[in-house]
């Protein structure tokens, strides 16, 4: 049994099966990212005033990886057309006898540098920068004028000289307040002077956000008490008291002392701590009470805050007491180099903090996700490229030369559509 | 692909076919039953998957039905068995809980959709039969095939698990509405996206696998119009599947984004729950998640529709003895519905105020592919004029289709318009109506497929006299559920009611006063129709009986051709083998020549030479 027009043109049609089979493929595809497009555009016409978190991207480096695919795509054809040929492989010494190996090779070059850029720098950079809304708009307000008020080493016009020559970055606003706003507004214009109602009303009820990031913060150290155990729990006398002498109750007459009286297990430990070993000592019947003894202050860069990380309520009080918070569009000098103005942000003021990952705003979910699925698809066609590159994907060319072009062919307009989606993704994401 | 040859090659193969492999045949049960690349195989692995999965939601539904008939009454028999296996919190006692009953109608949606018509109607017919009655020795990408059908039956294996998970599987409807399916606390939803992408995975897998075995592997002589109508009806089936189902593919995902990862693709601002704030950024769009659900659902109904539809008129065609009456307008209907298809679906939208102008389009659009769907079913009903017709049990079940899904399609008019919409919108006449499309209209064509095709996969027939029980009882039954749920929903009772709508009825004494609260005859139909349910499950025990005891069992056929039918996929022997045909097919007819005048015999194949 032989399948026709595996590798021949079928004579009515044009095509062969694989060839016709990708066309449709990519027409699926097209419905898919177009689904995705088209979501992008009704989340972002409905969006309400100052909420499209617009403006954000790096477009050097977007643009960069935008010519990095074009690259790829030209090198995909080029790898084609040296099969056609007949040249399998050339010298890596001369680029005029660069062959299939040769060509090939460079598009999975362009794809990992592509994903290198992307996963290693693009969404990582994302997840350390944070947004910060107050819970009331007097304390707003109170922080920009300490971030942004005093050290005044720009004035407006200077200002509004770097808004122009940045003409990507319509998200910078430099309103009357002598505020930088790290927001779009959809009725910005320059005719109004910067300033307008949208921006007015957002300032008025505090519903702006703090741009910047986390250098630093003060973590909860927390006693952990023991007040009491059951014994009907189904764990022993003996085996409760060991539990806290593994948890650090010391030795074993301290241990016996706090099962049946009570008193402080632990004091001043990590939150991580903390937590453990409240869960194995509700477990084995303890019941325990946590309270923060104090506040560490740490020096890091943490990953993926949310509000509930921060105000977690632990006897009383929040896991963070404050952080040390970087603006990013208010700079000082410190010892001859310029620094990001820092401030100090209590926790008890925080209505909301998240950083640039999903949960953010629709932008930023759209963004992943439409991103994400397409880094899918640039990782899928490297697997490809990697089998084709393969002794055993390149026994294909040995024993039917015509049929391993076509494969190539294929995934040549796979590829292409990959690209394709890439340069619609650029504009409506980095710039526009 | 010759290293997927099945056992079955050992039936010689005609000259022409060269092998490399040839002779390496020994390939074990796994490779030749389970993990096959054989059309055959696969299609009959779907339709194995698919009946048992309609069965099982139909179990899911007559388990429902109890709870709206006797609400509180713990279930006799499956009661304590639900309990066992579900836990007393959604089975306290082995009543159902309206939690379970959330669950079983999601799921009952899902299931029937998805996992029990598309790939009984489509995938198992498409597979078995399209490559046969194109003279194709196999699809086109036999191993993509495969791939199609695992990624199915995951899909199908996440689904069922779900059932088990604390929480218990999706509760949102089979529609799976935003916020309501994002903030359900449970993980079933979770699973309900994951298989719902493995489902939508397959689905497209198997559309393009469909498209370029019709395009291109259609034998010499098989040209476009000499195509049997059930092959265009799944040409079209698969084009719906391949551009209507990625864009709810998109929305699964963005709904996964939503409950995994916390973004609010399809939550508003200010959404409270239970009285809190939700800790999301809002801005998103409820409506977003409808308008791609139906960018699918809709075209879907027609994906469920159109395989059964060629189905009928193959059955149709081979018992009137005389060709299809209009061929070339059914055709030329199929392909406008699968354009039109695209651009109707959101009159399932209405009542959410989008506004007069585009209810206004959708409604024009609605009424105008009524016109290509009353075609079809006018060319079928004129095919039976004159006809001498053979009374077997799948022409009972053709014929029946006719008559049912007219009633389904009729009623559905008022659910065009949307005047009268905003009246009958989520109430029973809305389930009535899509029923009757598709049980009595899809379910019935796909029995009649395995009465009509079960000769040819097997080399035996299924018991007359039990199919004709099976007939009657299911459509008489069938009427009995469906028929009275028009006056129900008329009468004003709501949809996805646990306990049948007694808070809503009269005999619920806070209702005393209340205008158009539910009669008590309305309210009783609940118990009549619950009773025709269950009847209509116990009637489906002698097809059950009668599929797997004729295998063994049954009459054995006396030709290749025991239908006496024109259609290339009686050329081939019976079961036909690996590679299908024994010799070169080339086609010289139209499809349906039944009754040549002047013809030796009144049906001439559509392989043999007119002279």
């Amino acid at each position: 049994m032989e399948i026709p027009y595996t590798v021949k043109s079928r004579p009515d049609t044009g095509l062969y099966n694989g060839k016709l089979g990708i066309w449709l493929f990519l027409a699926s595809e097209v419905m898919l990212f177009g689904a995705l497009f088209s979501s992008y555009v009704l989340l972002r016409v409905g969006a309400a005033d100052g909420t499209w978190s617009m403006g954000l991207m790096d477009v050097v480096v977007g643009a960069g990886n935008t010519m990095v695919l074009i690259a790829s795509s030209m090198f995909v054809v080029l790898a084609w057309a040296q099969l056609k040929q007949g040249n399998l492989s050339g010298r890596w010494g001369s680029l005029r006898s660069w062959g299939y190996i040769q060509w090939k090779w460079a598009t999975v070059a362009c794809a990992v540098l592509f994903l290198i850029v992307k996963w290693s720098y693009e969404w990582p950079s994302k997840f350390v920068h944070y947004d910060v809304w107050f819970k009331n708009p007097t304390v707003l307000h109170e922080k920009i004028e300490e971030g942004y008020g005093h050290d005044g080493e720009l004035n407006k016009a200077e200002l509004w000289s770097e808004e122009k020559s940045k003409k990507f970055s319509l998200a910078r606003l430099y309103i009357e307040k002598e505020i930088y706003v790290e927001r779009f507004f959809k009725t910005y214009s320059e005719e109004d002077g910067g300033s307008h109602k949208a921006f007015s009303k957002a300032w008025d009820n505090g519903s702006l956000a703090l741009s910047g990031h986390i250098n630093g913060y003060e973590e909860a150290q927390i006693n952990v008490q023991v007040t009491g155990w059951k014994s009907g729990s189904g764990v022993s006398e003996t085996s409760a008291e060991k539990l806290l002498v593994e948890l650090g109750a010391g030795d074993i007459d301290a241990a016996k002392n706090l099962r049946s009286q009570g008193g402080s297990l632990l004091e001043k430990v990590g939150y991580d701590v903390a937590k453990r070993s409240e869960y194995k000592l509700a477990k084995a019947g303890f019941s325990v009470v946590l309270s923060v003894a104090g506040y560490q202050a740490v020096e890091a860069h943490p990953y993926f805050w949310r509000t509930p990380r921060i105000n977690e309520d632990i006897g009383g009080q929040p896991r963070v007491k404050s952080i040390k918070f970087a603006l990013d569009a208010s700079h000082h000098e410190v010892d001859g180099e310029t620094h990001h103005k820092e401030i100090v942000i209590n926790t008890d003021d925080v209505k909301r903090l998240n950083s640039y990952e999903p949960k953010h705003s629709t932008f930023f979910g759209i963004y992943y996700t439409i991103t994400g699925l397409h880094a899918a698809h640039v990782f899928g066609g490297i697997i490809v490229m990697l089998y084709n590159l393969l002794p055993i994907g390149l026994a294909t060319w040995h024993r039917d030369r015509e049929q391993f072009a076509n494969r190539i062919e294929t995934f040549g307009l796979f590829w292409h559509f990959v690209d394709l989606v890439w340069i619609f993704l650029f504009p409506i994401l980095y710039i526009l | 692909m010759s290293e997927t040859s099945a056992a079955t090659e050992t039936v010689g193969i005609a000259e022409g076919h060269h092998d490399e492999h040839h002779g390496s045949h020994e390939h074990s049960f796994w490779r030749t039953y389970i993990f096959s690349t054989d059309h055959k195989i696969i299609g009959m692995q779907y339709g194995f998957v698919g009946l048992a999965f309609l069965f099982f939601g139909f179990g899911l539904i007559a388990m429902m039905r109890w709870s709206m008939a006797y609400e509180g009454a713990p279930i006799p028999f499956v009661g304590p068995i639900l309990e066992s296996l579900l836990g007393s919190g959604v089975a306290p006692g082995g009543v159902m809980s309206a939690q379970l009953y959330n669950v079983f109608g999601a799921m009952h949606g899902t299931i029937m959709v998805f996992m029990g018509i598309v790939p009984a109607a489509f995938a198992a017919f498409g597979n078995y039969v399209v490559p046969l009655q194109i003279g194709a020795v196999d699809m086109a990408f036999p191993r993509v095939n495969m791939a199609s059908f695992w990624s199915f039956f995951i899909g199908c294996v996440v689904m069922s698990v779900s059932f088990f998970i604390p929480g218990g599987a999706a509760q949102a409807g089979w529609t799976s509405y935003s916020p309501l399916a994002t903030i359900i606390p449970t993980d079933g939803q979770t699973y309900w996206l994951i298989g719902m992408i493995l489902l939508i995975t397959s689905s497209l897998l198997g559309a393009v696998n469909f498209l370029v075995t019709i395009i291109n592997l259609r034998a010499p002589g098989m040209t476009w119009l000499r195509m049997p109508f059930f092959v265009w009806a799944q040409f079209i089936t698969a084009f719906l599947l391949l551009l209507a189902f990625p864009p709810l593919e998109a929305a699964g995902i963005l709904q996964l984004m939503d409950r995994v990862l916390e973004t609010s693709f399809f939550l508003p601002t200010g959404l409270v729950v239970n009285g809190a704030d939700v800790d999301v950024s809002g801005g998103g769009s409820p409506l977003l998640w409808q308008h791609l659900f139906w960018f699918l659902a809709h075209p879907e109904v027609y994906v469920l529709v159109l395989p059964a539809m060629g189905i009928v008129a193959e059955v149709i065609a081979n018992n009137t003895r005389k060709p299809i009456w209009g061929y070339k307008y059914l055709v030329g209907s199929v392909i406008v519905l699968g354009f039109l298809a695209f651009i109707v679906w959101a009159h399932h939208m209405y009542m959410t105020g989008m506004g007069t102008v585009i209810s206004a389009f959708f409604q024009t659009t609605t009424l105008i592919i009524s016109i290509p769907s009353v075609i079809i079913l006018t060319c079928l009903f004129i095919s039976l004029w004159g006809g001498s017709i053979r009374f077997n049990t799948p022409m009972l079940f053709a014929l029946a289709f006719l008559p049912m899904f007219g009633i389904g399609g009729l009623t559905g008019l008022p659910l065009g318009f949307n005047f009268s919409d905003v009246a009958l919108h989520d109430s029973y006449y809305v389930i009535a109506h899509f029923h009757y499309v598709v049980a009595p209209g899809t379910i019935f064509a796909i029995f009649a497929g395995v009465y009509y095709w079960y000769p040819k996969m097997t080399g035996r027939m299924m018991s007359e006299f039990w199919g004709r029980v099976h007939f009657w009882s299911s459509l008489i039954f069938m009427n009995l559920i469906f028929m009275p749920m028009f006056a129900q929903g008329m009468a004003g009772m709501s949809r996805r009611m646990s306990d049948g709508g007694a808070t809503y009825s009269l005999s619920n004494p806070d209702n005393a006063d209340a205008g158009g609260a539910l009669s008590d005859t309305i309210m009783g139909l609940n118990v009549s129709i619950s009773a025709a349910a269950w009847a209509m499950l116990l009637a489906q025990l002698p097809f059950i009986v009668n599929l797997f005891w004729s295998i063994k069992y049954g009459k054995k056929v006396e030709s290749d051709n025991p239908w006496q039918a024109t259609t290339l996929e009686w050329d081939t022997p019976t079961p036909p083998p690996h590679g299908n045909f024994i010799k070169e097919i080339k086609v010289y007819r139209d499809p349906y020549e039944y009754s040549v005048p002047g013809a030796k015999k009144d049906f001439s194949p559509q392989a043999q030479p007119s002279k």
